[in-house]
């Protein structure tokens, strides 16, 4: 049964259709891997699952409903959560703000404060940013906020996480433990995860299935390794004739 | 002693203190004291929408004014007491009704929006008045100075009150993030159209009470001087020499601005607007958070070093 389902999604920016047709699944409990260039659309996919766009055409649905056209705050509220490319931490507010925020606004939206600051600290804690509690979010290296994003989208008590990104930027350290990150999500907090990355390595070692996508087209799906050496994606990558 | 129980016990002496004024003096000291609270009444509000959004709004005149308006409207049709709540209760609607469309523009647009609307009431009710053939009205038979006196500290308790308890609370975190990143906040679920208007509709509630309540103390009433956009201003001087993340902020603020006004405007009022205008800038460069920021700031960095 899938959790997540994507419709002959297209997206126009003006006269640019940056998404065309795009359709697949995710099923509860799957990492799905968005591959494609820079351009692709995988952000604009997103941002169109979502809320912060909205599609042109197609049917966006969750557990069995329709999520297109609702506002961000109702998506979240349905059990979506995202991180972004260019992290976007609370950068003012204290490390456990940034979490209580999503723990009183999210769908289980705890109404005290006090509270929501403890379940805040303990989603900091299981993601290794406990000590970091009072800090403000801004003085967080990149890697920390990236982590914060996470544990902010887990205080919401969302069921899928849209991950943009999650690596670029990151040391060779930091990609592994961010593996094991995203790894933990699944297995231990039971997450279904649609994870857009660069880091090749990541998505064959994280994704159950990859998606490839090519001038706002989706290109393959299937089985990461067998996808990741296709004729296509290898022409989405490099050009014609490299293949 | 712990540091929480500070503050709440030095903001309710200002206030026995300012209720006590009365007993001890007259004339004078008690009109600073006045205007003292009067601009803590609005600067509380206004941070309320402002300070904690940062949606910078240049237009709170109109609360004023209109509040005042109400009236000189109702003046001898009902207790001056109801008259002061219904002014309070019809700048909520205006908030509401303007807030909407409003609160959809952010940064400058909002402020120069927030001033245009103010600007706009105005000029309305100056053709309305016109209208009626009114070139101002006069209110007689006022309340005493000491009557008006208690309400404006009541006021500027009411704003206090309401502005610490939005910020310590889940509205207040809900307000924060918007201010901090409006994408980021509704991703996560804040539904930050709605957090915005309330944010405006409370921050309007007591300007329009102070409005209606200032009208009765001038017994005078001319559109042009109650929708003067210097209100509106120097709500935004208050609250950015004071610091505006904070309840202290605008009581600091304001306590400034007094200090100020009253040495200057009496020994060297060709100066005052000078100097006001150079410590704004100063304030903007050097201590973005106001006095209340800094000081915090300050107490941190020492605790910080004093601590092995």
């Amino acid at each position: 049964m899938s959790l997540l389902a994507i419709d002959r999604v297209s997206k126009q920016f003006g006269g640019l259709a940056a998404l065309s047709d795009v359709s697949f699944d995710v099923g509860a409990g799957e990492i799905v891997g968005l591959m494609g260039a820079n351009g692709a659309g995988k952000t604009t996919l997103l941002a169109l699952i979502a809320g912060n766009l909205r599609p042109n055409g197609g049917h966006i649905s969750f557990d069995g409903a329709r999520i297109d056209g609702l506002s961000p705050s109702a998506i979240c509220h349905r059990g979506i959560g995202r991180t972004f490319q260019i992290v976007r931490p609370f950068a003012g507010l204290s490390v456990r703000e940034n979490v209580a925020i999503a723990v009183m606004y999210g769908p289980g939206g705890e109404r005290h404060r006090r509270r929501a600051e403890e379940k805040a600290q303990a989603i900091l804690d299981a993601f290794g940013l406990g000590p970091r509690g009072d800090d403000l979010a801004g003085s967080l290296t990149l890697a920390g906020r990236k982590r914060l994003e996470v544990a902010r989208v887990m205080g919401t008590g969302a069921k899928l996480l849209l991950l943009d990104e999650v690596m670029a930027g990151l040391t060779a350290a930091e990609v592994a433990e961010t593996i094991e990150l995203v790894r933990d999500l699944k297995v231990r907090h039971g997450m279904t995860i649609l994870i857009i990355e660069h880091v090749m390595k990541a998505l064959l070692r994280l994704s159950d299935r990859l998606v490839v996508m090519h001038h706002g087209r989706v290109v393959a799906i299937g089985d990461p390794h067998e996808v990741a050496g296709s004729a296509e994606v290898i022409e989405a990558y490099f050009g014609k004739g490299r293949a | 002693m712990n540091r929480t129980a500070i503050l709440p016990l030095v903001l309710a002496l200002l206030f026995a203190a300012g209720l006590l004024l009365p007993a001890l003096t007259t004339g004078y000291w008690l009109g600073v004291a006045l205007t003292f609270f009067m601009w803590v009444g609005l600067v509380q509000s206004w941070v309320i929408l402002s300070g904690l959004t940062g949606y910078l709004s240049l237009g709170h005149a109109v609360f004023y004014g209109l509040g005042a308006y109400v009236m000189v409207l109702t003046w001898g049709q009902m207790p001056f007491e109801l008259a002061i709540l219904s002014a309070g209760l019809a700048c909520v609607l205006l908030a509401v009704a303007i807030g909407v469309p409003c609160l959809r523009v952010r940064g400058p647009y909002f402020v120069i929006l927030t001033f245009g609307v103010s600007e706009l009431v105005k000029f309305i009710v100056v053709n309305i008045e016109a209208g009626l053939g009114r070139a101002g009205r006069l209110i007689f038979g006022a309340p005493l100075i000491e009557t008006l006196y208690y309400w404006i500290v009541v006021l500027a308790l009411v704003a206090t009150a309401l502005a610490f308890l939005v910020s310590n609370s889940r509205l207040g975190s809900g307000l924060r993030a918007i201010r901090e990143d409006e994408t980021a906040a509704e991703t996560t679920g804040v539904p930050v159209t709605r957090l915005k208007v309330i944010a405006f509709a409370l921050s309007a509630f007591v300007p329009g009470m102070v409005g209606a309540v200032m009208v009765l103390r001038t017994t005078y009433f001319e559109t042009i001087h109650v929708f003067n956009p210097i209100t509106s201003f120097t709500i935004v001087t208050i609250a950015i020499i004071g610091g505006s993340d904070d309840v202290r902020g605008p009581i600091l603020g304001a306590a400034f601005l007094m200090i100020l006004s009253e040495t200057l405007l009496v020994n060297a009022p060709e100066v005052y607007m000078i100097i006001l205008g150079a410590l704004l800038i100063l304030f903007v460069l050097l201590v973005p958070k106001g006095i209340a920021g800094g000081l915090s700031g300050l107490l941190a960095r020492r605790r910080r070093e004093g601590a092995p």
